[in-house]
């Protein structure tokens, strides 16, 4: 880019200013710092055990995150999981904490909750996508009518019942849902945020709509031809994006790779370990392999070893 | 997915399971909708042997993957929601917020709840057992999209794993999905529910009804084996029973050759 020479302080977008570079969105693995901190509300995208942005979680545990509002995607994988036992978490927000067959909840999770350790924040999937919506629509609440007759509003008693002034039905007022940061993965993206899925991107969308900003973690960072190549799959503008080849891993990551089924288990029998014996230690040293002593993510992926890795790629 | 073992042989009598996928998929009729979620063979095997034995225009949602497998010879054993191998099978994927939240274009669908407690108007608890419930003696599962799917389907099937009075009891200590509510014909136009609620609750011991006028939870008929008495004993409020409660229907030889080459070639049912 060449500078014109300078006349008397043009105003930013008159004829013959200097245009600025396109600005990139690109940021390393250590900014992430400057968009964690402790008490924030933090959305969490993918659904049960695929496209967790694992990159940003491990960090909020290597960081010593606390007291963080944590809304899982609403199958909530063990993302959330492995938060609660790293004890970065104050609240969690979805229907589910697990990994399906793998493990029908997420033992920390459920330790956490029954010991009154964390709160959770009851709702199933409707409630939950409506409260997305409503901040996504920058409204105070969104109505549905699942939960109507249940245990819903006694058990959160941030779902009231109210009387809708149009047909006089009884409906549940559910209050927005606005996390600070949505942490997201995803197939590709260029450094201006324009993101594309392989696959639906499960309710990312939404995620990214509801909250303040956005960081996605994606497994290729293309060209800006590349994005306008096929521009019609591109779903949401990030507001950073993190490069992320595995950073789903142990998730899946459609058309990459499959889960990594051995290192849920070692996750999952961890946890267990704490959740019916009271014995840390499992956990501890998960953390110490995958979690602390590895600096950054090539680390983590050298933890876990290549050989593990090229195997979750086949179909 | 496949599992290591050899599925055992094809003309071995019917599993209890396969009686129960057999019992639902003759409640569903062709041109329906259907919503399986995942980790639940007995019911993608019953909506599955449904479309490929006589619902040809049926829809199948099994997990996000839209199906129709007229043509196809079978259909592989997904474990996880978010296995993407499963789209060789897929007509249309659906993104999950849009499925549980545009519940207009499910209001003719068929939809499977599961449970911790099931009370005797049908309704089901996911949340957990206990009184507190920042103190749950134990923390369940979560309601998933039941809540709001069983409030809006047309129809809905209980389906439990585990027939006895700790999943059978008079109240369930929170209500997670409705059925029948406080019971009446009129229970769920009360509340303003649209869907048609709770059709029948199976089990491995047997199926219940509800009966028109009060709702409650009535005996349809015991499996192969299974007494009265035994499975009133295994409820724990009392069933309305009528005189006469049929056999559940084992499945032909037909439904089972469905059953064991095209749904579960694995055998998942027959173990």
């Amino acid at each position: 880019m060449t500078d014109s020479p300078r006349t008397d302080s043009p105003g930013p977008n008159a004829p013959g200013a200097r245009s600025p570079e396109r600005r990139s969105l690109l940021i390393e693995e250590a900014a992430l710092d400057d968009w964690l901190r402790d008490g924030m509300c933090v959305a969490l995208g993918g659904l049960a055990t695929a496209c967790h942005a694992m990159i940003a979680v491990r960090h909020m545990v290597r960081r010593g995150l606390r007291d963080l509002t944590v809304v899982g995607s609403a199958v909530g994988g063990l993302d959330v999981d492995l938060l609660v036992g790293a004890g970065c978490v104050k609240k969690v927000i979805c229907p589910y904490v697990g990994a399906e067959a793998l493990a029908s909840i997420g033992p920390f999770y459920r330790a956490a909750a029954e010991r009154g350790l964390i709160e959770v924040w009851e709702c199933d999937e409707g409630q939950y996508y409506a409260g997305l919506q409503a901040a996504g629509q920058m409204l105070p609440f969104m109505p549905t009518r699942g939960g109507v007759g249940t245990s819903y509003p006694e058990v959160n008693p941030d779902l009231r019942l109210f009387t809708d002034p149009v047909n006089g039905e009884t409906l549940v007022a559910v209050p927005a849902i606005e996390p600070d940061v949505a942490l997201l993965h995803a197939a590709q993206a260029d450094v201006y945020g324009n993101v594309q899925f392989v696959g639906t991107g499960y309710a990312d969308r939404l995620l990214w709509r509801a909250a303040h900003r956005t960081l996605v973690q994606v497994e290729k960072v293309v060209s800006n031809e590349e994005i306008r190549r096929s521009p019609e799959r591109t779903a949401l503008l990030a507001h950073g994006v993190l490069r992320a080849p595995y950073g789903a891993h142990p998730f899946s990551s459609p058309g990459f790779y499959l889960e990594d089924r051995a290192h849920i288990g070692e996750l999952v029998e961890a946890g267990r370990a704490f959740a019916r014996r009271g014995d840390r230690d499992p956990f501890e040293r998960y953390l110490d392999r995958y979690v602390r002593k590895p600096a950054d993510h090539v680390a983590y992926l050298e933890a876990v070893g290549l050989r593990r890795l090229l195997a979750l790629g086949e179909y | 997915m496949a599992s290591a073992s050899a599925p055992p042989a094809l003309d071995a009598p019917p599993s209890t399971k396969e009686l129960m996928a057999a019992f639902l998929a003759r409640d569903m009729a062709d041109g329906e909708e259907i919503f399986v979620g995942t980790n639940l063979p007995v019911v993608r095997a019953g909506a599955l042997l449904a479309h490929l034995h006589h619902g040809p225009s049926m829809r199948v949602m099994v997990a996000h993957t839209r199906t129709n497998l007229h043509h196809t010879p079978v259909m592989e054993y997904f474990e996880l929601l978010t296995d993407w191998r499963a789209a060789r099978w897929a007509e249309a994927y659906f993104n999950d917020s849009e499925i549980v939240t545009y519940q207009k274009s499910r209001r003719d669908s068929v939809f499977f709840v599961g449970a911790l407690q099931v009370d005797p108007f049908g309704n089901s608890n996911l949340i957990g057992l206990g009184t507190d419930q920042r103190r749950l003696a134990l923390r369940g599962p979560g309601a998933i999209a039941t809540t709001t799917n069983a409030a809006h389907v047309r129809r809905f099937y209980l389906f439990v794993n585990e027939h006895s009075p700790r999943v059978f009891v008079p109240r369930c200590d929170f209500v997670s999905t409705v059925g029948w509510a406080q019971g009446g014909a009129d229970a769920r136009r009360r509340l303003g529910l649209p869907g048609g609620g709770p059709r029948y609750c199976v089990t491995p011991l047997a199926v219940m009804d509800f009966e028109e006028s009060s709702r409650r939870m009535r005996l349809h008929s015991v499996h192969p084996g299974v007494t009265v008495d035994e499975v009133r004993a295994r409820t724990g409020f009392p069933l309305l029973v009528p005189d006469h409660v049929p056999v559940t229907p084992a499945p032909t030889a037909e439904e089972l050759a469905i059953l064991r080459r095209r749904v579960d070639p694995q055998g998942l049912l027959r173990r």
